[in-house]
């Protein structure tokens, strides 16, 4: 169980003191950055690419929008909002003045894992988004951002933010980069409330996904530690309302597959 | 705006150039950083620390961040003010 107050958490039995966690967290990342996507089609049978999707959809990218995605390694929610802005960019006519704005559009990679980034650049080329000037890769650290207040317009942090040690120091960070109007949203496993589903889902969690990753990742540890990261994270009430006690004004979340994720959003006025 | 200044400049040592330098800053004191040529790296002037640039990708991730004094002192004081520096 996970003491919010006093900030130490149990990984199985045992108790882990904060200090240690970010360096727990670290190796978990260094060992699952080549395979970290693989993993994620596998345990979700490929449903994370909708969530981001949908986590993408809600925030409404616009051209020249500065953009800071946190714990955002590999790209995944990078390359979407790319994507999303450069189909608008072709369907729409050709304009010098839209063509200022996309080179302003600016989306910030930012994790503290370097070997997390490497992966990311290198899928950035399969995609072809090698050479787009907007995609910016930065080793930074959630709960001490590199950015300036009030300069992005967007904030996102997908399956990131229950591996941070400081949860109330990340969501301070972020209100305070982003500009009045920006909007935070945050995708993230949650928890399943709905009868017979949730015993499902358990046995899912603790049995299959730790065997998984050790048939396919060769690393049974990290995936343990990934499915009690999930239990131990604050339900999605609690969470709303620590976003709120951050700053933010018109908190909300939704569910999705029963809570199996949720996604959180708020709003700096 | 000016279209050179737009253009971003990702390789290490090929600059950092004025749209970056907008919008990044020191993760400890959230002041401007500047870029330094000769060492590749992000100075912090308003503390007086570097952040390399490995690969292109800047590290400013706090504990990247080396104190510049220590480059002048004899080598075994330069653990002991980087970790009470890191202490603080």
């Amino acid at each position: 169980m996970l003491c919010q107050f006093c900030h130490t958490f149990f990984s199985g039995f045992k108790e882990i003191p904060e200090e240690e966690k970010s360096r727990m967290v670290g190796n978990v990342f260094s060992n699952v950055a080549s395979n970290y996507d693989l993993m994620n089609d596998l345990m979700s049978a490929g449903l994370h690419r909708l969530w981001k999707d949908r986590l993408v959809s809600k925030l409404n990218p616009f051209p020249g929008m500065k953009h800071l995605d946190v714990a955002g390694g590999t790209g995944d929610v990078a390359f979407r909002i790319l994507e999303t802005l450069n189909s608008v960019k072709s369907r729409a006519t050709q304009d010098s003045l839209d063509d200022n704005l996309h080179e302003e559009t600016q989306i910030f990679v930012c994790d503290i894992n370097p070997k997390m980034l490497n992966v990311g650049q290198k899928r950035a080329l399969e995609r072809g988004l090698g050479e787009d000037k907007s995609l910016i890769w930065v080793e930074g650290d959630a709960e001490a951002l590199n950015y300036k207040d009030n300069s992005m317009d967007g904030y996102t942090i997908a399956f990131g933010i229950r591996n941070v040690t400081h949860i109330e120091k990340v969501l301070a960070e972020a209100y305070r980069v982003l500009k009045r109007g920006g909007r935070f949203l945050c995708l993230e496993l949650s928890h399943v409330e709905v009868p017979v589903f949730k015993e499902l889902y358990d046995y899912y969690s603790f049995s299959i996904i730790p065997a998984v990753g050790e048939v396919v990742a060769g690393d049974r540890d990290s995936y343990q530690y990934l499915v009690e990261s999930i239990r131990r994270f604050p339900s999605q009430e609690t969470f709303a309302s620590m976003i709120a006690a951050a700053g933010f004004q018109k908190v909300e979340y939704e569910n999705l597959v029963g809570g199996v994720v949720a996604i959180h959003s708020g709003l700096k006025i | 705006m000016v279209r050179a200044s737009l253009m971003l400049l990702k390789d290490a040592g090929r600059g950092f150039c004025n749209s970056l330098s907008q919008m990044l800053v020191c993760p400890l004191s959230k002041q401007p950083l500047r870029y330094s040529e000769e060492t590749n790296s992000l100075i912090s002037d308003a503390i007086g620390v570097s952040f390399p640039i490995k690969d292109g990708i800047p590290c400013l991730v706090p504990m990247d961040g080396k104190i510049i004094e220590a480059d002048d002192m004899p080598k075994t004081d330069d653990a002991a003010d980087l970790s009470s520096k890191n202490n603080q």
